[in-house]
């Protein structure tokens, strides 16, 4: 038996496509009724969804609010205990605030970059060659397994590893820094890693937004006189909310469910000192105790999802602008 | 007609969603019968183990029945990917037939009811004089579900050159005197760093001796559901810290790269000065399994082109095994059958085969199983598999037989003529388990970071100990910890 993921995004692009589809149908085909068309061209989407995201959804929920461990086979309902565990456990809290650390140290300096670089590469003044390129080099960390990346990190990193040796041959720092025994340092390497995997993917989404801007604008713009930041500022940002929504949305569910590079750097429990353990590690070190207790293990994971969903519709909620309607319409339902 | 044909399409759309499941249960449907007809002829045995050991034993077995075709997978262990796996595997009622479960999680399976009852093999075992420890560390409530073919006293091993050069001696009893107890030991760390100037460590890391104090406690972690701390644990905290603020140990992470290459002099530290290793403590199976493989040269590539260098140097021959500081066992690999398996029989034979067995035990332990041996019965196993000769086996009766063989064997060679057996055969009937409890791992791992910490002066010992009692909280959360 496995844990089930919380992919609420799947969830989110599903509601848009099927509301889209329907909404569609109505609206052009009004006289010959081609409703159902809908339904069924979603309906693969729909079973798959229902059979294997909501089903097990639904079942994490049931689960915690049991007391199923691995090591036994009979098990009963305990009503809210296993959330009053939680909250009295500070690993809780503390799996929180490290899950919210590393996502944002990777997602500002990610969002960032990603921004400044999407700027560069569709400039129509700079006017950067070998676009195409720059843009696969930046994505290639994003196809490797992370668990590869996480090994060879770790390699990096290691007290007798290659960081150490140069840098204190070149006499970048005095001694070897022991950077998996040290919090911070683990931290970082995280934060660092996954900003590496994803800016590249962050990049391509911010270019294709960008590139989807008319051109007219920025050429009615220039003759009005604006220069580069008025132009980014108010032309290119407004423009691309909707898509920053959807990275910001995104990257949280993503970042709020990071497991494999930290679960892989260290000893699997967020060692140094817990510092890495994310509220997925803290899900999987229930789940893989030495009873397996897979009740309080659906807890965290019900917390997971319940904080994820809270935090997208707050961002969706600020993000949104009151007189862009359709994108408000839109991002509630996600 | 369009939307007859857009009707079509989609339901075509659903149809193939399911054509995959559909397709694998009637293939499924087809194995089962061919399997029914063909029983006769070939069964089939599925294994799951931890590392590629017993694969060895696997091929040994089907060489033996050739009707017998056996599916081994393996699982690493490192974070407990292996135990967690078997766990859900045999909750959901997936599991394989044979487990092999190590020291570390052994009691946790033998306390629950996943595997079944091996009592009627207990004869067989009294017949080869099986050392009792291995058999207890089976059995609960006077059930015996798991047996091994391994014993595992453990031993000190120490580099005779660097002996003769700090000790003026390479002599196993006077070295031993030296580092008799972990005062004595601290003594001789100290020595050599100053002999060395700090270029030799006493060990490679803290890690290495945490056995011995959790081998030398008066209690178990768990008294009554109670979490114990023994007072061997406050000698590890300030051990590991003296060694630690001393520079007696080479703050490598055990298994890993920096730990490994103080085995062939390869260790060198981050500004390019070549470090050495005084003393691994290993066990049995360190010897022909960690220590041997590891203290020949390594060939790496040479970074843009094609040629390779050699890095560190042959240390075998440079080394002497003692008792050192303290008694201990560490690991171990018990086999066991699931409970509901419908190969029972054949479980219990191939369990029988590969922990009661005189004869295949002996070809275990005497390197009999090498890669063309296994290569014969299955050619499909590839170039490395095969079990080096020096392991040191659970039957008394064949370990009695079999000792002097390794006057002359590979692993007394390494040992510079130290006959390392006869020296485990002493010490393996006084080998006692009744420290093991199934939570041993779950509380050891959760003593990692705070050890870590208190070593490295990065917390005081009251800190040290909360966090260590707040990890077990939360990783055995029925336990009282006070």
């Amino acid at each position: 038996m496995q844990i089930p993921q919380l992919e609420i995004i799947i969830l989110g692009k599903g509601v848009i496509a099927l509301s889209e589809n329907v909404v569609k149908a109505k609206r052009k085909n009004s006289k010959i009724n081609k409703n159902y068309y809908g339904y069924l061209f979603t309906a693969p989407f729909i079973i798959v969804f229902l059979l294997f995201s909501f089903y097990p959804l639904i079942y994490t929920f049931y689960l915690s609010f049991t007391n199923m461990t691995m090591m036994s086979k009979t098990y009963k309902l305990v009503g809210f205990e296993n959330f009053a565990k939680l909250f009295q456990d500070k690993f809780f809290v503390q799996s929180l605030i490290n899950t919210w650390k590393i996502w944002l140290l990777n997602f500002i300096p990610q969002i960032g970059i990603a921004m400044l670089l999407a700027v560069w590469l569709t400039s129509s003044r700079l006017k950067i060659k070998f676009v195409g390129y720059w843009r696969t080099i930046f994505y290639l960390p994003n196809i490797l397994m992370p668990a590869t990346i996480a090994v060879l990190f770790f390699n990096f990193f290691s007290f007798y590893g290659p960081v150490n040796q140069v840098g204190v041959r070149l006499g970048i720092f005095k001694d070897a820094i022991d950077f998996f025994r040290n919090s911070g340092w683990t931290v970082s390497i995280v934060a660092f890693i996954q900003w590496w995997m994803w800016f590249g993917s962050t990049l391509i989404i911010i270019m294709a937004g960008m590139t989807s801007i008319s051109q007219s604008f920025y050429e009615s713009a220039m003759v009005d006189g604006a220069n580069s930041w008025d132009m980014f500022r108010k032309i290119t940002l407004p423009l691309l909310k909707p898509v920053l929504v959807y990275i910001l949305v995104t990257s949280l569910v993503g970042g709020m469910q990071m497991f494999d590079i930290p679960y892989m750097l260290t000893d699997g429990r967020g060692s140094p000192n817990g510092s890495i353990m994310t509220m997925n590690i803290l899900m999987y070190m229930k789940f893989s105790s030495n009873k397996g207790h897979i009740g309080a293990a659906a807890s965290v994971g019900v917390m997971i999802f319940i904080i994820t969903c809270l935090s997208a519709l707050l961002i969706i909620k600020l993000l949104s602008d009151k007189t862009d309607r359709k994108t408000n319409i839109k991002g509630k339902r996600g | 007609m369009k939307k007859i044909i857009s009707f079509v399409l989609s339901i075509l759309l659903i149809v193939g969603l399911f054509s995959g499941c559909g397709k694998s249960e009637t293939s499924n449907n087809n194995t089962n019968t061919n399997t029914n007809q063909t029983q006769n002829e070939q069964k089939v045995l599925k294994v799951w183990s931890f590392t590629d050991e017993v694969k060895t034993m696997t091929v040994a077995f089907q060489g033996k029945n050739p009707n017998v075709k056996i599916e081994y997978t393996m699982i690493p262990m490192t974070n407990g990917e292996y135990q967690t796996k078997l766990k859900s595997a045999l909750q959901a009622g997936e599991g394989p037939d044979v487990v092999t479960l190590e020291a570390s999680f052994v009691r946790e399976f033998i306390e629950s009811d996943y595997l079944e009852d091996l009592s009627d093999l207990l004869p067989v075992a009294k017949d080869l004089k099986t050392y009792q420890f291995t058999i207890d560390m089976g059995t609960y409530e006077g059930v015996t579900k798991a047996f091994s073919y391994q014993a595992t006293p453990g031993a000190y091993f120490y580099r005779r050159s660097l002996a003769k050069k700090y000790f003026g001696t390479d002599d196993p009893e006077k070295i031993q005197e030296l580092v008799s107890d972990m005062k004595k030991f601290e003594q001789a760390a100290k020595v050599i760093k100053e002999k060395s100037k700090g270029n030799t460590y006493m060990v490679a890391s803290v890690g290495d001796f945490t056995n011995l104090f959790f081998a030398n406690r008066e209690k178990p972690w768990v008294v009554d559901d109670n979490l114990v701390i023994d007072p061997k644990v406050d000698e590890l905290f300030e051990i590991a810290k003296s060694f630690r603020q001393n520079g007696y140990e080479a703050q490598a992470n055990q298994w890993q790269e920096g730990w490994f290459a103080g085995m062939n002099d390869s260790l060198v530290d981050a500004k390019g000065n070549p470090k050495q290793i005084f003393s691994y403590i290993l066990p049995t199976w360190g010897l022909p399994y960690v220590l041997m493989p590891n203290s020949a040269p390594k060939e790496v590539k040479v970074e843009g082109s094609d040629k390779t260098k050699t890095v560190g140097k042959n240390t075998a021959g440079d080394w002497a095994c003692i008792k050192g500081p303290m008694p201990y066992q560490w690991g171990g690999t018990w086999i066991a059958a699931v409970k509901g398996t419908k190969n029972l029989d054949l479980a219990k034979e191939f369990i029988k085969f590969a922990t009661l067995d005189e004869e295949n035990l002996k070809n275990w332990a005497l390197g009999v199983y090498t890669n063309e041996y296994l290569k014969k019965i299955d050619p499909t196993i590839g170039d490395k598999l095969a079990q080096g000769a020096g392991d040191f086996v659970s039957s008394q009766k064949v370990v009695e037989e079999i000792a002097s063989q390794f006057d002359n064997a590979e692993t007394s060679k390494f040992l510079s003529g130290q006959n390392s057996y006869k020296s485990f055969a002493e010490a393996a009937p006084n080998i006692s388990l009744k420290l093991i409890q199934g939570t041993d791992d779950a509380i050891q791992r959760a003593l990692n970071d705070p050890l870590s910490n208190y070593a490295s002066g990065k917390a005081t010992k009251e800190q040290a100990m909360k966090q260590f009692k707040d990890a077990v909280k939360n990783a055995l959360p029925d336990l009282n910890v006070q």
